[in-house]
């Protein structure tokens, strides 16, 4: 059901570049950010790609792919994707699990990253089946817009109604999983997905906007665009 | 869960649905963005409710940091009704609750309750009644407690009947007078306690397979209030009481009685963890779980006693914490060697035991409250759990115990009376700093199967173990020269220590009278002695120094009264059943020997019990250094062999909870449609 590696054919020349500016760690990235509303259950930002910066509010064009409503600087920290692991980049103060860190530090799941002494984040990899991590808030700070949490996503997310899916969506009837495929989102799942209407079969490309529906479960996903 | 509008859609000018929210029990819930930005929730009445727009366009200008805001209330295209409110991100209590089975940590209770109290108490006093606070209609969005679904409780009062908005949720915290229409502030205190006795157990005080079965419970049947810490349950009756005019009539007056109740029984409110100090987020939720307040002592933070009780406590703790074990045993087992060979066993016995005696009489006559300590020192490594607190109750506690607790209690709270000060400093002093305490008096169910392999690993150590106890007797004292004394030794010790671990075993986690089971221990030991005596005569051991008892104690030529329990200067078979029937009758030894016991090998518990031999040695004609060592043998072999849970490890396994059974939507309307008229005749 989940393909692994399925990014590995993305436009060749925009791959090149991106990894000899993912290793200058330059910035903006090229991370794409969505918000998956989910009915009855909430509201996601989903970031994919493999570095996400982490930053305060800012009123200029390029704000963090990861933007709290909190006293951080614009580039505070940022994580990264490095084969089957998980670091974080700190830029500024920055505490991993009660150590402070200065430098790239492997992120394990169920970490705690503080960030500027009162931004606290919770790391973790839900799923063993895909490597995408999620960014839980355990202080109050967040985007400007409610949301419960934040996806990475790498390859894929899972949605369903277990614990160690991404999202948890407790009546859910069936899995349903999200994953990019020649850079594009797509979404598949066992139970009958309609997506703006019209009936999945296999496997369906997630367009901007698009609502997908089925017995008991609806959500749309929206790409967000500006950079608030 | 199908929502009627679909996200995207505008069914209000300037308003565009992002997603939906939850379906209560009147409507649908979405939540918006204006075209600008602002997140609202959007609430859509039923189109086929005889909407009493009254109630809720009273409350849209209240101002109350506790309450949900109301910003508007529309029509559509439709005619339907739309309530734009303030969107409340955070987790609903009741969320907060189903994560919290065994109840919330008191600074959690604290705060829902005292967010809870300022918006009721607001409402109340703008002439207003809220009829249908729940935990479900309770919210905490960046810690402020909000209290939702203001003004919309008319609507649940005027469609009751046909039975839209009821379903069980709303039902386990109604208050019965609700049943015959009436409608005071009363209801809200009502409600409220119901949601407090669920923050503190984890379950309300009213369950039922049926709306009926519920309402009947709220008219007629009194909550188990066993089941919570003593000094809450007059608060808690107060609040749940059926007569609203005997009810406490003020949200404000029940918070102000709980802390008070919650102050005088000794629960230190804890300070809320520093927001920033960085823990995994796993081991905060650990403590978070582990702090309820039936859960965990932790709560009770112990002050330090003053004067002389604080000295010998931080002597006391000194000992414990800062010298190592090894350290322990070399000092000990030095002191104790010096005794025995300088010869001042016996003056030491005669001061031990005059101040003794000089100390019960103080304590008799001139202590009006018994200082735990005291009690310690007659012997009892018993440490008291909470006050009011019934020891059973675990940190993440099942459902099954939490029944057994409501029995179990009542014992407790006697064994508490019997033994405890009244004073709660006094108590304070000996309940042990931030740790979870389960002692030998925790009841806990252990299998028939673990019980058995219990008992037979450590009857089959206690062999090793008095082998090695005899052995060091040998070899350390010069009472065992030869090898039928070793074995006459080590075979008693043995005997005795099975004698003791056998029954220790058996009700170890059961409730039990401890006189009963000194005289079982008690008969034990004469059996014991008996054998020992029989022993003697088949070993022939009548020449050795082991057994010349130096002098006749203080009773005059070897008889006690008409039993003759010396003769020429050997103990009689009565002699060593009165020994031993005394020694076992006198200590509490099963403690020695359960699992939850403090330590593995605890010096003073045997110390205490050499003691007692020391005395029961001197007092009656018994050999004296073969009394002393022997207590102390037998306490050894006791400990070392029993089976020993580590403080960490003790859990009590949490068993599947009984499944819920969800009452079926008929029932429901059937209990609804029929319950208050026959409710009401039956008030």
């Amino acid at each position: 059901m989940i393909r692994p590696a399925m990014d590995k054919s993305i436009g060749k020349n925009r791959a090149t570049a991106d990894v000899s500016e993912r290793r200058e760690l330059k910035w903006p990235m090229s991370t794409d950010r969505y918000m998956l509303w989910i009915d009855g259950v909430g509201a996601w930002q989903l970031c994919v790609g493999s570095q996400f910066l982490i930053g305060g509010p800012t009123l200029e064009d390029k704000s963090a792919d990861i933007c709290l409503m909190a006293n951080l600087s614009r580039r505070h920290a940022s994580l990264l994707r490095n084969g089957e692991d998980w670091f974080i980049h700190p830029h500024n103060s920055t505490v991993v699990s009660g150590r402070a860190v200065t430098g790239p530090t492997l992120l394990r799941t169920g970490d705690e990253i503080c960030l500027a002494e009162r931004v606290r984040l919770g790391f973790r990899i839900p799923s063993v089946l895909a490597g995408s991590a999620l960014i839980d808030f355990e202080s109050p700070h967040r985007p400007a817009h409610s949301v419960n949490g934040i996806i990475l996503m790498t390859d894929s997310i899972l949605l369903g109604s277990r614990k160690d899916h991404h999202v948890c969506c407790p009546d859910w009837p069936d899995l349903v999983v999200i994953y990019k495929q020649d850079g594009v989102l797509r979404c598949r799942s066992k139970a009958s997905l309609t997506i703006n209407g019209t009936r999945v079969r296999d496997s369906a490309v997630l367009s901007d906007g698009a609502i997908v529906s089925g017995d008991d479960l609806r959500f749309r996903i929206e790409r967000l665009k500006d950079r608030q | 869960m199908k929502f009627a509008l679909a996200p995207e859609s505008r069914p209000l000018e300037g308003y565009t649905i992002k997603r939906a929210i939850h379906r209560g029990g009147f409507g649908e819930v979405y939540y918006a963005l204006t075209d600008a930005g602002k997140e609202v929730a959007l609430k859509l009445l039923h189109n086929n409710m005889e909407v009493e727009l009254r109630g809720v366009s009273q409350c849209l200008n209240l101002k109350h940091p506790n309450l949900v805001t109301i910003f508007d209330m529309r029509q559509d295209a439709d005619k339907d009704h739309w309530i734009i409110m303030e969107y409340v991100g955070g987790k609903g209590l009741y969320e907060v609750l189903q994560e919290n089975p065994a109840g919330l940590p008191l600074t959690e209770v604290f705060r829902w309750l005292h967010g809870m109290t300022a918006g009721l108490s607001f409402l109340h006093d703008r002439g207003l009644v809220h009829r249908d606070l729940k935990p479900a209609n309770v919210f905490s969005d960046a810690d402020q407690v909000k209290i939702g679904d203001v003004g919309l409780s008319k609507y649940i009062s005027e469609s009751r009947r046909s039975a839209q908005t009821h379903s069980v949720g709303t039902v386990y915290y109604m208050a019965p007078e609700v049943a015959r229409g009436r409608y005071g502030r009363e209801v809200d205190v009502y409600s409220l306690g119901i949601i407090l006795y669920e923050m503190i157990t984890g379950r309300v005080p009213f369950e039922g397979e049926t709306t009926a079965e519920i309402l009947m419970k709220h008219l007629t049947a009194e909550p188990d209030l066993t089941v919570l810490p003593e000094k809450l349950r007059p608060v808690l009756a107060a609040a749940l009481e059926k007569d609203p005019d005997r009810r406490i009539s003020d949200v404000e007056e029940l918070e102000r009685r709980f802390r008070k109740a919650i102050e005088e029984s000794g629960f230190a409110i804890e300070k809320p963890t520093p927001v920033y100090t960085a823990k995994t987020s796993a081991k905060k939720s650990a403590t978070a779980l582990a702090t309820t307040l039936l859960g965990n002592p932790n709560v009770a933070t112990a002050r330090n006693g003053s004067g002389l009780a604080g000295k010998w406590n931080s002597a006391a703790e000194f000992w414990h914490t800062r010298v190592p074990t090894p350290v322990k045993w070399v000092l000990c087992g030095s002191v104790l060697w010096l005794i025995l060979r300088s010869g001042a066993l016996q003056p030491l016995t005669a001061g031990g035991v005059i101040g003794g005696l000089a100390y019960l009489v103080y304590r008799t006559f001139f202590m009006k409250s018994p200082s735990r300590r005291t009690t310690q020192v007659a012997g009892s490594p018993l440490r008291p759990s909470q006050p009011g607190r019934p020891p059973i109750l675990g940190a993440s506690m099942p459902d099954s115990l939490m029944e057994g607790a409501s029995q179990a209690v009542p014992v407790m709270a006697r064994a508490q009376q019997r033994s405890m000060p009244p004073t709660p400093q006094l108590v304070q002093a000996a309940v042990p700093v931030s740790s979870i305490v389960y002692t030998p008096a925790t009841l806990r169910q252990i299998p028939g199967s673990q019980r058995a392999s219990d008992i037979t690993t450590s009857m089959s150590v206690a062999l090793a173990a008095a082998a090695l106890v005899t052995t060091a007797v040998h070899l350390a004292t010069d009472l065992l020269p030869d090898p039928a004394d070793v074995a006459f030794f080590g075979s008693v010790t043995l005997l005795a220590a099975w004698a003791l671990i056998v029954p220790a075993k058996v009700w170890e986690g059961r409730p039990g009278d401890a006189f009963v089971r000194r005289l079982i221990q008690g008969s034990l030991g004469l059996g014991v002695g008996a054998v020992a005596a029989i022993l003697q005569r088949f070993l022939m051991l009548d020449e050795t120094r082991l057994l010349h008892a130096d002098g006749d104690g203080v009773f005059n030529g070897g008889n006690i009264g008409r039993i003759h329990v010396l003769e020429s200067g050997l103990p009689t078979m009565a002699g060593f059943m009165m020994f031993f029937g005394l020694l076992f009758l006198v200590r509490r030894w099963w403690w020695q020997a359960d699992s939850f016991r403090k330590s593995r090998f605890r010096i003073s518990s045997s110390l205490v019990t050499l003691f007692l031999g020391v005395v029961l040695s001197a007092v009656m004609p018994f050999p004296e250094q073969l009394g002393a060592i022997w207590a102390l043998a037998i306490s050894a072999v006791v400990q070392l062999s029993s089976g020993w849970t580590p403080q960490e490890n003790r859990l009590l396994a949490p068993s599947p909870s009984s499944a819920q059974v969800v009452p079926m939507m008929a029932q429901v309307r059937h209990a609804v449609a029929s319950v208050p008229a026959g409710a009401g005749q039956r008030m």
